[in-house]
C-alpha cells in the first residue's frame, strides 16, 4: 500500500554479517537509505562491497542481521515466511545477472510463472504474460526454450517476467553483466521506459554508463553508503 | 586378469570412499537376495531335490477315480489292488496299506499312540530302501497266519528305545499283542508321512468287498515303462473291470500320480507364487540400486569425460562400472545368504504348517550356487543401465551442456523416473496379491463352522481290540467315561464322536428303501459320524427338525439317525425327511466291518444344522449321524464343553480316563478353537509370507521414490531458489515436488494395476471367495501405496521448502 507521505523503502542501521568457518564477513555495516515511489536508484561500488547483499535484503530474499527495514511503512522483520513470499511475488520484480530462466519451461511459461504463484485466473494470467512479452518484443519466441535464445533475448525475457506481475519495485542485480554493450543498452532502455511509466527501480551496476540512467547513484564501500550523487551531478561527472 | 584386478581395486576403493551409498545399496540387495535365497532353499528342498528313494521317478501312487462321484484320488479297493498286483508288465513292485490306529504299550514308557500302517509284503521293495538294522518284510509275511513282526522308524527307535540296537529281535506290544521287532529304518524314511511303525497287513486283500475303498497303493514302474504307458494300460484294465464287476466298478477308473507330484503338488502353487514374489522384491531392490548408481554416475561425469578424452575405450569403462556393481551385488549376496539362513531358521521355528519335505531345507551347494548366480545377475541388471548411460561417447554435448543440465540430469532423470515407475508397479502387484490373500483369509475366518468352538476340549482315544473285542464293551466304555467326565467340576457336558468337525470323515453307501434302487455307479454316499446323544448340544450344533438321539437307543432297539441339512436338501428336497428310512451296509467300510452288523434299516429322527466337515473353505458334504451305541467305533474323539479354560481340565479328564483303563494313551489333545485355527494355517502362512514380501516391496519402493525426489531436489536447488525469489510460497514448492512424485506414483499405479490384473490369475487357486480381480482390493491397495509414496515424497519436498532463495543470486 504505497503512500506519498512515507518513503516506499526505509532502511535504518542495517547490518549484515556472514558467519563462515570461524570468520565473520561484515557485508553491510550500517546502511541508512530511503527510496521513494518512482525513484530510479543505481547502486555502485567495488566488488565485494555488499551491493548484492543489499539488493537481496531489499527483495526479501535475505534478512538483515541487525537494523530495521520498513517497506511501505511496515516493519519487514515482523513478516511471516508466507507474507514474505507474497510480497516477493506481488511487490517485487527481480532481474538477475545470470537471467535465471528455468530451462524446462518455455519463454511464455517463464513469464507466466510469478502470476501462477499469485493465483491469477488463467485468462488474466495469459493476457498479462502476453503483454509483458510484447513489451520486450519477444512475442514471436513465446514457445521457445530459454536455451534457444541469445543472452540479450534471455535477459529481456527475464525483464518481461519481472514486470508481468506489475510490481511496485523492480530490483536488478547487474542485469547487463552478461551482455554485450548493444544488448546491455537495449535492456537499460527498457528500464528507462518503465521508469517513465512510473516504476520504482533499483539497479546494481558498476558500469558508469548505465548508472547514468538513474536519478540517484549510491556508492557503497565496505558495506557502507559513502556517497550519493543526484542525477544531475552524475550526468555532469 | 590384470585389468580385472585393477577394476576390482578401483571398485573397492570407490565403495569405501562412499560408505553411505555402499551400505544402503548392500542392505537393499541383501534383503532382495536374502528373500530369494530363503524361498529358493524351500523350493529346492520341496520341489527340486529328488525323493530319497531309489530311482524315485519310477514311483507312482495308484488311485481309483470316479469323476461322476467327484472323487479324483480315492483309495483303492484291496480286491482291485490284488488284481493290479498281477500286472507284472507294468509294475516291478506294488504295495498297499491302510491306517489302523494302534496303541503302543511296553516296558519302556507311558502307553502312547504311534503312527502305524499295515502294509503288504512288497512295501519296502517298492522304495528300494535298506533298513538301518535287521531286515524288512519277507514275501508272504503279510498273511493272516504269519508271525507277528514290525519294523520301526529311526525316530521311534531313538525316542522310545534310546537307539538301543538290541531292540531288534525283542518284542513290543501293540494294542496288547506282542510283535517282534525285525528291523529299524534309516533316519528320514517315514513313508507315507511320519510313520513310526510298519506292520504286515495280516489279512487277505481278496477277502473284501470290491466296494470298500480304503487301501492306499504305491508302486514302482518297470524301468522301461513310462507313467503315460502305465496309465493307458491301467485305464484299459479299469474299463475291463467295469464290465466284469458292474456292481462295484461302474464309473471307477484308475489314476497314476508320480510320487513326487503327489507329495508336493499341493504346495507347489503357493511356493511358486512366493518365488515370483521374491523375484519382484529383488527387481525392486535392483531398480533402487541402479538409481543410486545413476546418481553417483552423475557426480562422476566429469571424471569419466576426462578419462574418455584421455582415450579410455567405451568397453573398458562399461567393464569398470560393471565390476563395481557386481562387487556390490556380491556383498549384498553374502549378507543376503546370512539373512536367508536366519530367516529360514525363524520360519522353521514358527513351524507354521507342514510343508512336506521342508524340514530337509538348508544351505547346500545348490543354494550357494543359486545365490551366487542371482547376485551376479543382479549386479549385471542394475549395473548395465548406468554403465551404458554413462559411457555414451557424446563428449561434445557433455561440454556444451555444462555442469548443470548435464546428461545425468536430463536423460538420466528420465531413466530414474522410469525405474521408480516400475518399482511402484511391481510393489503394487505384490500388494494386490497380498491383499487378495488377506481378504481370502478374513473370508475364511468369517466362515461359520456351524458350531460354537469356544471352551471345548477335544482328545482322541483308541480302545485296543485285545481288551475290547466286544463292541458293546466299546460303547459302554465311552458312555461311562462321558458320564464320569461330566461329573467333573468345570465340565458342562462331555460327548464322543467318530470324526471331529473339519476332519473329513469316512463315507458309506446308503439307500432309501422307499425309492427305486439306484443303478451301479450312482450309489448314494454320505459321510458318517458316530456320536453320543448330547453331541449336538455340547458343540452347539443346531437341531433344525425332529429330535435328538437318546440314551435309550441301543444295539437292540430299532436304528435311528440324524442327517445334516445338506443331506436333507439333496435327498429330500420336497418332503420332510423326519420319519423316512435309510438302509446302509456297513460292511462296505473296511476291515472294521467284520465287527459290525450287516445291512440295517435306520429311521431319520432329526435334522442337524450343517457343520463344516471338509474344511472351512469347502462346501459341506452330506452326513449321517449314527448313535455310537448302534454303530460303535474303537477310535473316538471326546468333545468336552467346559466353563473354564479347556486345557486346564486336561489333567482331571486324563485321570478319569486312566481310572477306567491305565493303559490307554490320550492323543491329539486340542481345543476346538485350535482345530479351527489349524485348518486355516496354510492360508495364514501364505498370507503372512506374501504380506511380508509385499511390505518389503512397499518399503523399497518408498525408498526408491524418496531417493529420486531427494536427488531431484538437490539438483534443482537453484531452480527452486529462483521460484522462491519469484514469490513461490512453501506450499507452492511442496506441491511441486510432491506433485512430481505423485505423477510417477500414478503412472506406476496404473501400470501395476494393469499388470496385476493379468497376473493375479496365477494365485486364483489360493483364494477363497475372492475374485482375482477384486475391485475393492485393487482400490484399497492402490490408495495405501499412493499414501505411503506421497509420504515418501513429502520428506524431500519439505527439504525443498528449506532452500534459501539466495541461491538464485549466485551463479555457480
Ligand atoms: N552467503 C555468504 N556467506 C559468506 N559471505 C558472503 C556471503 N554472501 C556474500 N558474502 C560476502 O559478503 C561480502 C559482500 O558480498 P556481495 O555479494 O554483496 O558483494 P558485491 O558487492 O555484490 O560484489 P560483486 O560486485 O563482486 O558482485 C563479500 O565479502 C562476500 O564474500
Ligand atoms: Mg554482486
Amino acid at each position: 500500500m504505497p503512500s506519498s507521505d512515507r518513503p516506499m523503502i526505509r532502511l535504518e542501521g542495517l547490518r549484515k554479517v556472514f558467519f563462515t568457518d570461524e570468520m565473520e564477513t561484515h557485508a553491510l555495516s550500517g546502511i541508512h537509505l530511503e527510496i521513494d515511489s518512482g525513484d530510479y536508484v543505481s547502486i555502485s561500488g567495488p566488488s565485494g562491497c555488499g551491493k548484492s547483499t543489499l539488493l537481496a535484503i531489499l527483495g526479501l530474499l535475505d534478512s538483515p542481521t541487525e537494523g530495521d527495514y520498513w517497506l511501505n511503512g511496515h516493519p519487514v522483520a515482523e513478516l511471516s515466511p508466507i507474507e514474505r513470499a507474497r510480497i516477493r511475488n506481488r511487490e517485487v520484480g527481480f532481474i538477475f545477472q545470470s537471467f535465471n530462466l528455468i530451462g524446462d519451461l518455455t519463454v511464455f511459461e517463464n513469464v507466466e510463472l510469478p502470476l501462477i504463484y499469485r493465483g491469477l485466473p488463467r485468462e488474466e494470467r495469459k493476457r498479462n504474460a502476453r503483454e509483458a512479452l510484447d513489451r520486450v518484443d519477444l512475442s514471436h519466441r513465446a514457445t521457445n526454450r530459454p536455451a534457444q535464445l541469445s543472452g540479450g533475448q534471455q535477459q529481456r525475457v527475464a525483464v518481461a517476467r519481472a514486470l508481468a506481475g506489475r510490481p511496485s519495485i523492480l530490483l536488478a542485480d547487474e542485469p547487463t553483466g552478461n551482455l554485450d554493450s548493444v544488448n546491455g543498452e537495449a535492456v537499460m532502455e527498457l528500464l528507462d521506459d518503465l521508469h517513465k511509466e512510473g516504476a520504482t527501480i533499483c539497479i546494481v551496476t558498476h558500469d558508469a554508463r548505465y548508472a547514468r540512467h538513474a536519478d540517484r547513484v549510491i556508492n557503497l564501500f565496505d558495506g557502507q553508503v559513502v556517497e550519493e550523487i543526484p542525477k544531475a551531478a552524475a550526468a555532469a561527472n | 586378469m590384470d585389468n580385472f584386478l585393477q577394476d576390482l581395486r578401483y571398485g573397492a576403493r570407490a565403495l569405501i570412499k562412499n560408505p553411505g551409498f555402499a551400505s544402503v545399496a548392500v542392505i537393499a540387495l541383501a534383503l532382495g537376495i536374502g528373500a530369494n535365497t530363503a524361498i529358493f532353499s524351500v523350493v529346492n528342498a520341496v520341489l527340486l531335490r529328488p525323493l530319497p528313494y531309489q530311482n524315485p521317478d519310477q514311483l507312482v501312487m495308484v488311485w481309483e477315480t470316479s469323476l461322476a462321484r467327484g472323487l479324483e484320488r480315492n483309495p483303492a479297493s484291496p480286491v482291485n489292488y490284488a488284481d493290479w498286483r498281477e500286472q507284472k508288465q507294468i509294475f516291478d513292485h506294488i504295495a498297499g496299506w491302510w491306517y489302523p490306529q494302534i496303541n503302543l504299550t511296553d516296558d519302556y514308557g507311558e502307553p502312547e499312540r504311534v503312527r502305524t500302517i499295515d502294509v503288504t509284503d512288497e512295501f519296502f521293495s517298492v522304495f528300494g530302501v535298506q533298513p538301518l538294522l535287521g531286515r524288512t518284510f519277507l514275501q508272504g509275511e503279510d498273511r493272516r497266519d504269519a508271525e507277528p513282526v514290525v519294523v520301526l522308524s529311526y525316530n521311534l527307535w531313538q525316542r522310545r528305545f534310546g537307539g538301543d540296537a538290541s531292540i531288534v529281535g525283542k518284542a513290543i506290544r501293540l494294542d496288547g499283542t506282542p510283535y517282534s521287532v525285525i528291523g529299524i529304518m534309516p533316519a528320514g524314511f517315514s513313508f507315507p508321512e511320519d510313520i513310526e511303525v510298519w506292520r504286515p497287513l495280516g489279512w487277505d486283500p481278496t477277502q473284501h468287498s470290491r466296494n470298500a475303498r480304503f487301501f492306499d497303493v504305491v508302486a514302482r514302474l518297470k524301468p522301461d515303462v513310462t507313467i503315460e504307458r502305465a496309465q493307458a494300460e491301467m485305464t484299459a484294465l479299469a474299463r475291463r473291470f467295469e464290465k466284469e464287476y458292474p456292481q462295484s466298478n461302474t464309473d471307477w477308473g484308475v489314476t497314476l500320480v508320480g510320487l513326487h507330484d503327489q507329495i508336493v503338488g499341493r504346495v507347489r502353487p503357493a511356493l511358486l507364487v512366493l518365488l515370483g514374489a521374491v523375484g519382484f522384491v529383488l527387481l525392486i531392490a535392483c531398480a533402487n540400486v541402479a538409481n543410486l548408481l545413476l546418481v553417483r554416475a552423475g557426480a562422476r561425469e566429469k571424471e569419466v569425460a576426462i578419462r574418455m578424452a584421455l582415450g579410455a575405450g567405451r568397453f573398458r569403462l562399461i567393464r569398470q562400472f560393471l565390476t563395481e556393481s557386481v562387487l556390490l551385488a556380491m556383498l549384498g549376496g553374502a549378507l543376503g545368504l546370512a539373512l536367508a539362513f536366519l530367516g529360514g531358521r525363524l520360519l522353521m521355528a514358527i513351524n507354521p504348517i507342514d510343508i512336506p519335505r521342508a524340514d530337509e531345507a538348508g544351505i547346500d551347494l545348490r543354494i550357494l550356487g543359486f545365490t551366487l548366480a542371482v547376485s551376479l545377475l543382479t549386479g549385471l541388471i542394475f549395473g548395465i543401465v548406468p554403465a551404458l548411460q554413462f559411457s555414451r561417447p557424446d563428449l561434445n554435448s557433455t561440454l556444451k551442456e555444462g555442469g548443470r543440465e548435464s546428461r545425468a540430469g536430463s536423460s538420466g532423470r528420465r531413466i530414474r523416473s522410469a525405474l521408480v515407475v516400475s518399482e511402484i508397479a511391481l510393489a503394487l502387484m505384490l500388494l494386490v496379491g497380498a491383499g487378495l490373500l488377506l481378504k481370502s483369509f478374513f473370508r475364511l475366518q468369517g466362515v461359520n463352522p456351524g458350531l460354537n468352538p469356544a471352551n471345548v476340549l477335544t482328545l482322541n482315544l483308541q480302545l485296543p481290540f485285545s481288551n475290547y473285542s466286544d463292541w458293546r464293551q466299546v460303547s459302554n466304555f465311552y458312555a461311562q467315561l462321558t458320564d464320569r467326565i461330566e461329573a467333573l467340576p468345570g465340565v458342562t457336558s462331555a460327548d464322543v464322536t467318530g470324526f471331529l468337525p473339519l476332519e473329513s470323515g469316512w463315507r458309506l453307501r446308503f439307500a432309501i428303501p422307499d425309492r427305486p434302487p439306484t443303478p451301479p455307479g450312482e450309489e448314494l454316499v454320505a459321510q458318517y459320524h458316530q456320536v453320543s446323544p448330547g453331541y449336538f448340544r455340547t458343540l452347539g450344533i443346531r437341531l433344525l427338525a425332529g429330535r435328538e438321539l437318546t440314551d435309550h437307543e441301543t444295539a437292540d432297539s430299532p436304528g435311528v439317525v440324524i442327517i445334516n441339512e445338506a443331506m436333507a436338501r439333496r435327498y429330500f428336497p420336497d418332503e420332510d425327511p423326519v420319519g423316512k428310512r435309510l438302509t446302509s451296509s456297513v460292511r462296505s467300510i473296511g476291515p472294521l466291518a467284520r465287527y459290525l452288523p450287516a445291512t440295517i434299516e435306520y429311521e431319520i429322527v432329526g435334522i442337524a444344522g450343517n457343520v463344516k466337515n471338509d474344511g472351512l473353505g469347502r462346501a459341506v458334504e452330506e452326513a449321517i449321524y449314527f448313535s455310537h451305541r448302534q454303530f460303535p467305533y474303537r477310535s473316538m474323539s471326546l468333545v468336552i464343553r467346559t466353563n473354564a479354560s479347556p486345557l486346564s481340565l486336561l489333567g482331571a479328564v486324563r485321570d478319569e480316563i486312566w481310572a477306567m483303563d491305565k493303559a490307554l494313551p490320550v492323543s491329539d489333545v486340542k481345543t476346538m478353537e485350535e482345530l479351527l485355527a489349524d485348518s486355516m494355517a496354510e492360508s495364514r502362512f501364505s498370507t503372512l509370507l506374501l504380506g511380508l514380501f509385499a511390505a518389503l516391496a512397499l518399503v523399497l519402493a518408498s525408498v526408491g521414490i524418496y531417493g529420486v525426489l531427494s536427488y531431484s531436489v538437490a539438483q534443482r536447488k537453484h531452480e527452486i531458489g529462483i521460484r522462491m525469489a519469484l514469490g513461490a510460497g512453501q506450499g507452492d514448492i511442496l506441491k511441486m515436488v510432491v506433485g512430481q512424485g505423485l505423477v510417477l506414483v500414478a503412472i506406476g499405479l496404473v501400470t501395476g494395476a494393469a499388470a496385476a490384473f493379468g497376473v493375479t490369475r496365477l494365485i486364483r487357486t489360493l483364494l477363497y471367495e475372492v475374485s482375482a480381480t477384486d475391485t475393492e482390493t485393487f482400490v484399497i491397495v492402490s490408495l495405501l501405496l499412493g499414501a505411503v509414496a506421497t509420504l515418501a515424497s513429502y520428506i524431500p519436498a519439505r527439504r525443498a521448502t528449506k532452500v534459501d532463495p539466495m541461491v538464485a543470486l549466485r551463479c555457480e
